[in-house]
């Protein structure tokens, strides 16, 4: 941490010497901006008026090079250093809960190589998401991560995290679609990762740098793979009265591998509310989206046999339109005043887990959490979109209209709520986490997921980071 | 004006028109992003900062040309809040000197770049010259006339140096910006005209949307709003005049004006004109129809002109990235930014008015 004026200039002035004066700032107002990102709480937290912890400086690189001058920098001094790609992640990833340097990568943004032959793209880690879409999309391509943050975050951002798009259940999550990184560790030591991921000349360790949010390094370039834009893209809603055997259906589906893109089944309480209010479709029931693309002819073919095992369950068809609306407005639900916004308190507790547990998973959360908080006439929705082989993740969310006006008694609440929903999803079998990643919020549960597994973490961490700078306080590791 | 304001809690905490704003595009800087502005003014409200230098340069730096709205499915309207912001800044007497300047030359010389000249004549079609067009760039204003005369329309030029109230608006001078957009209507009125064709796709987004929406002034219903590239197509279309390809002048590259994702109908008429003159569709830049990115024509090149000139170059960077040597456009104020940086990058600046003048028969 800065202690003092005169060390604060002189490792302003050191930092400036790597990165230039005008890409980087220790202004009130940058540092208020950097101060918050999506996460609900630091965001309550200033919209109650509260001044929130501030980053000392934001530097801009320009290149790995410099990231890894700011790197040894701040091994020199000690101070915290935070990875910001475009600060659209909900879990507080990029706080800077004890102040140091924002690391802004959207400097570090160029287009490397478009490969029209292995369908590769290598792209800067600070891109954003749907400028570098709109330039594969020129060649015929896409990059198959459709995240709903894609018009905000940067690629970097879709790794660090392991996020994933709203058609992963086709192509995967953003960590299958990367081929190779460049990495710089905490020591400014920089590396790239073998050219393929698939290969046996030894352990797979570019994943460690997939999912530890910055605490093992920045991501600064990646070679992704890319698709090419479908054809076809079929979409059609059906409801089902009931949950159970709408997931049923969508395991069948799944199981036999017809390969949808897109499956996305809302619980009843969300077909009531969220459906009704973005798509204004007033219906009963559980409201399943399916999504089947590529090549017109298999596509429709994959869609008629999972029609054949809808067809068992006794689901209503509603036809393309109300697919296609859903399609059409998949991210209205994210623009205000249709988002979830302050003052409500909300958060999404999204987990994963396999088939045989997802269901039970499900309901002891929401009886968990609606029983626990009833005072509080919490709302939990969810929906269930992001689907595997072996299991499904459910979106699950909670609502409460009229939380403490107190800023530290909503702090308090929000994180009941979340000891409550966490505690009933690890000990029904489930991930505290599917796609959103840790940050802080879900820091404290690390230990208890991973069990006798965590030291293993904890020594990895102290032999990259034996200093602790890099981001500190996420993803279960302290400074 | 509270309500406006308010439209900066909506936007706070959203990020969706991150990819296309373009001050945060070239600035990476989040405090310069739509988000980032709108959590300053948030944060103002709040008590958690102060109105200071460095605050007020944020609050300056938010464009008004549009694209955080284009791209906005519940249609925020930023800008006009962010002008309404600036609005109560300079009632605080807060408001930094290069928005006073602007306030105070409009005020004097009705021009911010250069003299206004009263309209003489009358006509039932005028042509809407405005302050970028007859100052900046005359030989514009001339090839419209001619274009028009060849299309069959007569059309008496008004507005000549008048400014529209648009940068009196954008850097929070309502008032000032009300005085001027009645003097606009009154000239057109003067005229005797019934139809006002725009030149610029800033006037033409300022009569239909800025008048009402952040002054409370309704563009007279009797006074048709016709935009100069669309009337010019169209008139094409019908073979009202032919155009003689000029294949000296291909490939050029298309850069859509500042405030063309306001207007997009605009879009493809002006694509056809380019084309007629080329004798091919022209090349493309990356940041093109509802992702165009506005060059530093806004009232940033006063504000915060450090800004307005990364925006120009970031047109030519663009342009350069997509291997061009000429670039073509029909709006003066673009072009005359465009001009201004062009040499530097070794690209040539083509007005399209001015060539399709040259070109018609």
């Amino acid at each position: 941490m800065v202690q003092s004026g005169l060390q604060f200039e002189m490792i302003r002035s050191e930092l400036a010497e790597v990165v230039g004066d005008a890409n980087i700032s220790t202004t009130e107002t940058d540092r208020l901006v950097y101060a918050t990102d999506w996460f609900w709480l630091p965001q309550m937290w200033m919209d109650r008026g509260e001044q929130p912890r501030k980053p000392d400086y934001i530097v801009r690189p320009g290149s790995a090079e410099e990231v890894s001058a700011v790197l040894k920098i701040a091994n020199v001094y000690r101070i915290p250093v935070i990875p910001w790609g475009g600060g659209s992640g909900s879990q507080g990833g990029a706080l800077s809960v004890f102040g140091g340097i924002i690391l802004d990568m959207k400097r570090i943004n160029r287009i490397i190589e478009i490969d029209e032959q292995s369908l590769t793209v290598i792209a800067q880690a600070g891109i954003n998401g749907k400028q570098l879409e709109w330039a594969v999309n020129e060649k015929g391509l896409m990059l198959p991560h459709y995240p709903a943050s894609a018009n905000c975050a940067t690629l970097g951002g879709y790794l660090a995290p392991r996020g994933t798009g709203t058609i992963s259940t086709k192509y995967g999550k953003a960590e299958d679609l990367v081929l190779r990184m460049q990495v710089v560790l905490p020591d400014g030591h920089i590396l790239r990762t073998p050219v393929v991921p698939q290969h046996a000349a030894g352990p797979d360790f570019f994943r460690l740098f997939l999912g530890s949010e910055g605490t093992f390094g920045v991501i600064t370039e990646a070679t992704m793979q890319l698709d090419y834009l479908p054809q076809a893209r079929l979409l059609r809603a059906v409801l089902f009265d009931d949950l159970t055997q709408a997931i049923e259906a969508g395991r069948q589906i799944m199981t036999r591998r017809l390969d949808p893109f897109v499956i996305r089944l809302y619980d009843p309480r969300s077909t009531a509310s969220r459906i009704r209010k973005i798509l204004g479709y007033e219906l009963e029931g559980a409201y399943m989206v399916l999504g089947f693309d590529g090549d017109p002819d298999l596509a429709a073919l994959q869609e008629e046999k999972a029609m054949d095992i809808i067809g068992q369950f006794g689901a209503k068809d509603l036809g393309r339109e109300p697919g296609e609306a859903w399609w059409k407005h998949r991210y209205d639900f994210y623009y205000p005043p249709q988002s979830l916004k302050l003052p409500w308190m909300y958060g999404t507790t999204e987990t994963v887990t396999t088939y045989d547990k997802i269901e039970r998973l499900y309901y002891a959360e929401k009886k968990a959490v609606e029983e626990g908080f009833a005072d509080w006439d919490i709302d939990f929705i969810g929906h269930f979109s992001h689907w595997f082989h072996w299991g499904v993740m459910v979106y699950t969310r909670f609502i409460i209209k009229n939380p403490p006006e107190d800023a530290k008694e909503a702090v308090r609440l929000h994180n009941r709520v979340w000891n409550t929903a966490m505690t009933a999803v690890m000990e029904n079998g489930g991930m505290v986490n599917e796609h959103h990643g840790v940050g802080l919020k879900l820091s404290r549960y690390m230990q208890r997921q991973y069990g006798d597994a965590w030291p293993l973490l904890e020594r990895i961490k102290k032999a990259l980071d034996p200093n602790g700078i890099m981001n500190p306080g996420k993803v279960g590791f302290g400074f | 004006m509270d309500n406006l304001i308010a439209t900066t809690e909506n936007c706070r905490y959203c990020l969706m028109c991150r990819h296309v704003a373009p001050v945060g595009h070239v600035m990476h800087d989040e405090a310069l992003t739509p988000h980032g502005i709108a959590l300053v003014v948030a944060s103002q409200r709040r008590g958690l900062l102060q109105w200071n230098e460095e605050s007020l340069e944020i609050l300056y730096a938010e464009p008004d040309a549009g694209n955080c709205r284009a791209h906005c499915v519940t249609d925020q309207p930023l800008p006009a809040a962010i002008a309404a912001v600036r609005a109560q800044v300079v009632r605080d007497g807060l408001a930094p000197t290069a928005a006073h300047d602007i306030h105070d030359r409009l005020q004097e010389a009705r021009s911010l770049f250069g003299a206004f000249v009263p309209a003489k004549g009358e006509s039932e079609t005028v042509l809407f010259v405005g302050d970028e067009g007859h100052n900046l760039r005359p030989s514009t204003v001339e090839a419209a006339l001619n274009l028009l005369a060849a299309a069959g329309v007569q059309a008496v030029p008004v507005g000549i140096g008048l400014g529209s109230g648009y940068f009196a608006s954008s850097a929070g001078f309502p008032s000032l910006a009300k005085a001027l957009a009645n003097q606009c209507i009154e000239e057109v009125r003067a005229a005797g005209a019934r139809r006002v064709v725009v030149l610029s796709p800033k006037e033409l987004f300022t009569f239909r949307q800025l008048y009402p929406e952040r002054l409370g002034i309704d563009w007279p219903g009797d006074l048709e709003l016709v935009d100069l590239a669309s009337l010019l197509a169209r008139a094409w279309t019908d073979r009202e005049f032919e155009i003689l390809p000029d294949a000296s002048l291909a490939p050029a590259t298309y850069v859509d004006p500042t405030h063309a994702v306001r207007v997009p109908e605009r879009f493809d008429s002006a694509r056809a004109l380019c084309t007629a003159l080329l004798g091919q569709p022209p090349d493309e830049l990356f940041w093109r129809r509802d992702r165009a990115h506005p060059v530093g024509s806004t009232a940033l090149q006063f504000t915060r002109p450090d800004i307005a000139e990364r925006l120009t170059k970031g047109r030519l960077e663009d342009a350069v990235g997509r291997g061009a040597h000429a670039l073509i456009c029909e709006d003066p104020a673009t072009l005359h930014a465009l001009e201004k940086h062009a040499p530097s990058f070794n690209l040539e600046v083509i007005g399209l008015y001015e060539a399709l003048a040259d070109a018609i028969r």
